[in-house]
């Protein structure tokens, strides 16, 4: 009973949204607000499973004092700040954004500007033109990378001026992106999509279940 | 010397990023920038906008990657309350509404912008794809209130918007998928007219949506934002990240570069 209810369920809601899709009958249409409306009520639901997992994690790595478990300290002491602050006082209190503008912002950010030295550092360790496919990867970086910025124009315009192509870079950049990029990743979409239907098909069917767990 | 060139150690790359990001920084250099067609096209769309227009602005990005999306923001906002354009913000994010508010607010102050009137913020809803769906049958159903808790069926510029119908472009300004889903969702099912501003890592992905004209326009990270001030003749944030991002590119290059011409070297001297 546990596996047939969801299995049934989701094959009824599932045949029912493809009506819906293909049908503008106002019943049809009808059904299809209907369960978005219901959607969005149970979408709240998740974020609480989500904070529930998030203790939960965090909680067994304090007890089994696990490698760095002293980190969970300050998941659960930015966790409960926050919620002791946002949720009486909404997030528009002063303290809320003052510890939203001062502390998450600079340190999501912080966190992100790191890349830029990590992707320097792998940059060059990694492209090297060791085989024809690398170099052909190697070349179209670098053309890209110098399209992407004004002093890759501003360098061949003034070096390369017996070239008749102004804004070289730019252009040739705005070539591979038009043209090789749009094919791959035009291929990529569709092999993706047509997955995604074969696999949509399955489950509305009942032939893949690993949603449900337990590993059948 | 080549072994040296090929193993430069990691901490010496680092400190030349950054003394190659701080000195463009604090000063700038005014590089010639072309403005390509895809912004090109987002900004003439919107110009061509008729007053009292409106549009719908979704920040789907985090502090995290606010350096790219939010000069693009930025110049959007100005362009549009210069033109009398109405502007709907709201985020797919949870953690966005108050980076989003905060420089809805700000702009609007400089441009002498009414909230309720020429711009108001809606916040966040839980369930990306929901939101966007529920969006196309009503408004109201996904967010009853605005940011600030006002019901939006009080808020003057909501009067006559109840869906999409209403809305003449959606701007969806990016650190994620969240474009694929506007477009999968809005545009394919509520004929949405969609445009993007992306940060630098997912441009590429946007490009079959531009030539099959899904998008009717696209910012490509900071040259993206830089190209609009460019338009806007109001040079911002992009124009200075830019300037510092030409420079950390050229490092990354001559550094590749170099470390491939002593590659080759030594691979030849080894056969």
């Amino acid at each position: 009973m546990r596996r047939q209810v969801p299995l049934v369920l989701c094959f009824l809601f599932g045949i029912a949204m493809i009506v819906t899709q293909f049908s503008p009958h106002s019943a049809s249409q009808k059904v299809y607000e209907e369960v978005i409306d219901w959607n969005l009520i149970i979408m709240p639901f998740v974020l609480i499973l989500a904070v529930a997992t998030l203790i939960q994690t965090h909680l067994t790595r304090i007890q089994r004092r696990v490698e760095h478990w002293q980190y969970s300290l300050f998941v659960f002491a930015g966790l409960i700040t926050m919620v002791v602050i946002g949720i009486p006082f909404g997030p528009q209190n002063s303290a809320f954004e003052w510890l939203y503008n001062n502390v998450q912002v600079p340190m999501d950010a912080t966190m992100f500007s790191l890349l830029a030295f990590f992707i320097a550092s792998a940059a060059y360790r990694a492209f090297r033109a060791r085989a024809f496919e690398a170099t052909l990867l190697l070349i179209s970086a670098i053309i890209v990378m110098v399209g992407n910025v004004p002093i890759g124009d501003y360098i061949w315009n003034s070096v390369m001026s017996w070239i008749p192509l102004e804004d070289g870079p730019t252009k040739i950049r705005q070539w591979i992106l038009d043209v090789p990029n749009l094919a791959a990743r035009r291929g990529i979409i569709l092999g993706v999509s047509l997955g995604v239907i074969s696999q949509s098909i399955r489950i509305i069917l009942g032939i893949e279940r690993s949603y449900l767990g337990g590993g059948d | 010397m080549l072994e040296k060139l090929m193993n430069i150690d990691r901490r010496i790359i680092f400190i030349l990023v950054a003394v190659v990001v701080i000195i463009p920084t604090l000063i700038p250099v005014n590089l010639p920038t072309t403005v390509s067609e895809p912004t090109q096209k987002l900004y003439d769309y919107i110009d061509a906008l008729p007053p009292e227009s409106t549009i719908i602005m979704a920040f789907d990005y985090g502090p995290s990657s606010l350096a790219e999306p939010e000069p693009m923001a930025k110049a959007v906002l100005r362009h549009c309350f210069d033109k009398d354009i109405r502007v709907i913000g709201m985020t797919l994010y949870a953690n966005t509404p108050t980076l989003a508010d905060n420089l809805m607010q700000k702009i609007a102050t400089e441009n002498n912008a009414i909230y309720g009137e020429d711009y108001i913020f809606l916040g966040y809803r839980p369930g990306a794809l929901q939101v966007i769906l529920g969006m196309g049958t009503n408004i109201a159903s996904v967010y009853e209130t605005d940011y600030n808790g006002t019901a939006i069926t009080e808020i003057p510029l909501m009067e006559n918007i109840t869906n999409y119908d209403q809305i003449d472009l959606l701007l969806d300004l990016a650190a994620g998928s969240s474009t694929d889903a506007w477009i999968i969702y809005a545009n394919t099912r509520y004929d949405l007219k969609i445009a993007a501003g992306v940060t630098g890592v997912i441009i590429a992905q946007m490009y079959p949506y531009l030539q099959t004209g899904q998008l009717v326009g696209l910012m490509p990270g900071y040259l993206g934002a830089t190209e609009y001030e460019k338009l806007l003749n109001v040079p911002g944030d992009g124009t200075i990240g830019l300037n510092t991002a030409s420079f950390i590119h050229l490092l990354i290059i001559g550094i590749v570069v170099l470390c491939n011409i002593a590659f080759f070297i030594h691979r030849r001297r080894e056969e």
